[in-house]
């Protein structure tokens, strides 16, 4: 049993890497415009389809497309930006709206340029199991989930020491006060796209490397991350970390105490449980408290 | 003068009885959604029906309209009734139980026949409806997977099924079937939504103990198990799939994960079609889509091509709009590319029964039943 336990704990955490890769740039753009792009997992899903074109027509490792992930993805990004940026009334309802319809078209995309099959990496080597004592993972995981911490450590860097970053925050406690500072808010919430986008092009390569794709993947990506959004208190980067982990390694213990068929919904217990003891997510009470 | 105008409007009606009758036929399919995969090689085995039928049969012609149902149920609806305001006199096509119920059920009341292939729940055929037919279900499957493990003798069986309906219906039957047998057979569900299959086979591996795992899911849940068993290599001898698993697809895509791997399949890989009707179809496959035929594109061909020929001999004794063609669909008793083709009151095929193949390198060989076997199989043999 111990061994069983170790494992899940393993798998979870691994999961919960991913999952929080996922989650971080739609984290990024509701934390700082308040605007839940729906079509965050589209985005991560044309990022895994890229890397796919990548390995399948160039027969290159997967890794390699994260250059061409990162250029296409943030500047469909920039694109979603764009586009949401023409609403003058009600932003935060009316985007919800408009990126639902945007995800939409865009799998219906990835579905002509890739047609309906199921996707995921040849590569043998990233298949490979990595092995410590009773604990067993694909190399892949361990590797993008090294990635997603070192891109977690990047991304709260850059939001609170640099100027783009702190700019984005100023920008997200008073848009007009911002404004007064001379930061122009336009500006800074294309930049939080374009990082969102970036991010979402390392959790579609990454998902690629570790996983399976289907064009109608991606409204299940969004739900996830919106889910480990909220959990995590909003525009909080440890909070992601620690919302993602805690729901892969509750859906993983579930599979091995319980059943498999009931991993969805432990992770929608531990969501509601979490919001209903503190309505601000993991880490947005703990900061209101700081 | 006068007989030139009788000569003439005398070759205008000649003219007009040769021209080919039409008839249009609806399929609704999903061409988009998590089913568009499935759908569209089902759409592909329609079109070459329809392409067979009209180059065969000079009296009748069909015209297919599709539609997508985007693989949800109330889509599905709404294609059945935009199908047959725009005049089709049947509907071929569905996927998936939970869409093909309520729209083979919107085409009952609109006294449409509604053929399929797309789904193996019970439910569809128990429910009393005249004009629904299907050519294959879960006891087809369920005793070609039996047959399989009773050849390969095993003692021991863990089943990882998705709790979706069909998934679980096939699980649950077959785990009754080898217990009834005094097989140990273990039942793990999972939500179709997981990707992680980790500790599901980490249970398998130190708790059950089994012979074979058989796997009732999908593409992606066959990806993403037999990952997972690679990496945690469960002391198993066999790893069996059902549906969408031994095909050609597959072992070119995931060339790691398939050797060994036993899925039901209807021909082996690369194709013998050792009959003229198969000989047909897969040179007209070939020809539209430059590719070799799929086990989705040989259900979509038999169950078309059967409606198209219920539809002709419907026309012919001009009982189209009264019920014939439901009443011909009846009568069908004949060999298809999937095996001998009959319809029981509830419009079940009591002849179906599928066949096993396993992935032995770029090839599926069929290993059970052992009078259509093409090859011997590998037991044991895993992917790893």
């Amino acid at each position: 049993m111990t061994e069983l336990i170790l494992q899940a704990l393993y798998s979870g955490l691994l999961q919960g890497g991913s999952y929080a890769l996922i989650a971080l740039g739609l984290a990024l753009v509701f934390g700082t415009m308040r605007v839940i792009n729906l079509a965050h997992g589209e985005l991560v899903l044309l990022a895994a389809y890229i890397a796919y074109s990548v390995e399948s027509g160039l027969g290159l490792n997967p890794a390699w497309a994260i250059p061409i992930a990162l250029v296409v993805v943030s500047a469909t990004s920039a694109g979603v930006y764009w586009i949401v940026s023409r609403i003058r009334k009600d932003r935060e309802i009316n985007s919800l709206i408009l990126t639902f319809g945007i995800g939409v078209i865009l799998t219906n995309l990835i579905l002509l340029i890739w047609k309906a099959d199921v996707r995921s990496t040849s590569s043998s080597w990233l298949q490979e199991a990595f092995v410590v004592g009773p604990l067993y993972s694909m190399r892949s995981e361990l590797i993008f989930f090294v990635v997603s911490l070192l891109l977690m450590g990047g991304l709260w860097w850059w939001l609170s020491r640099s100027w783009y970053g702190r700019a984005l925050r100023a920008v997200s406690s008073n848009r007009d006060a911002a404004k007064l500072m001379g930061i122009a808010p336009g500006r800074t919430e294309l930049v939080s796209f374009i990082v969102a986008g970036m991010l979402a092009g390392f959790a579609g390569v990454a998902l690629y490397s570790y996983g399976v794709i289907q064009p109608a993947y991606g409204g299940a990506l969004t739900v996830k991350a919106f889910i480990i959004t909220v959990l995590a208190g909003i525009g909080s980067i440890p909070g992601v970390l620690l919302g993602a982990v805690l729901l892969g390694v509750a859906e993983a213990l579930t599979v091995t105490l319980a059943s498999s068929a009931l991993q969805e919904l432990a992770g929608m217990t531990l969501f509601l449980l979490v919001l209903f003891v503190m309505p601000n997510g993991l880490m947005g009470a703990a900061r209101r408290r700081g | 003068m006068k007989n030139i105008t009788i000569a003439a409007l005398t070759a205008m009606a000649l003219a007009g009885g040769a021209q080919a009758e039409e008839f249009t036929v609806g399929a609704e399919l999903p061409l988009t959604g998590t089913l568009a995969r499935v759908g569209s090689g089902m759409q592909e085995g329609v079109l070459v029906a329809a392409e067979v039928f009209n180059k065969t049969n000079g009296k009748h012609k069909i015209k297919i309209v599709t539609i997508d149902d985007e693989s949800a149920p109330a889509k599905a609806v709404a294609a059945v009734e935009k199908l047959a305001s725009q005049g089709a006199v049947a509907i071929t096509g569905g996927y998936g139980s939970n869409n093909i119920l309520p729209a083979s059920d919107a085409a009952n009341k609109l006294g449409l026949v509604y053929i399929t292939s797309g789904g193996v729940d019970d439910s569809l055929v128990n429910s009393g409806r005249k004009n629904f037919f299907r050519i294959n279900n879960t006891a087809g499957y369920e005793k070609a997977v039996q047959g399989l493990l009773a050849d390969m003798g095993a003692k021991s069986v863990s089943i990882v099924f998705s709790t979706k309906e069909a998934t679980s219906d096939l699980a649950n039957s077959v785990q009754k079937a080898l217990t009834a047998k005094g097989i140990k057979a273990t039942t793990h569900s999972f939500d179709p939504a997981i990707t992680d299959f980790k500790p599901i086979i980490n249970k398998i591996k130190l708790q059950d103990k089994s012979e074979a795992i058989l796997m009732v899911g999908y593409e992606n849940d066959y990806v993403g198990i037999l990952r997972a068993a690679r990496v945690l290599k469960p002391p198993v001898k066999a790893m069996i799939g059902v549906w969408s698993l031994a095909t050609p697809k597959m072992a070119a895509e995931f060339p790691d994960l398939m050797p060994n791997v036993y899925g039901t399949a209807l021909l082996p890989f690369p194709a013998v079609f050792d009959t003229a009707d198969g000989k047909v179809f897969a040179d007209t496959y070939k020809a539209l889509y430059k590719k070799e035929p799929d086990y989705l594109g040989q259900f979509g061909y038999v169950q078309s091509m059967l409606l198209f020929e219920a539809i002709a001999r419907a026309a012919d004794k001009g009982t189209l709009k009264k019920g014939g063609v439901a009443e011909e669909m009846r009568k069908t008793d004949r060999e298809t590319l999937i095996g001998r083709v009959q319809f029981g009151a509830n419009g079940d095929n009591p002849n179906f029964v599928h066949r096993m193949g396993q992935h032995q390198g770029k090839n599926i060989v069929i290993v059970w039943p052992r009078e259509t076997a093409t090859g011997k199989m590998v037991y044991p043999g895993l992917p790893w």
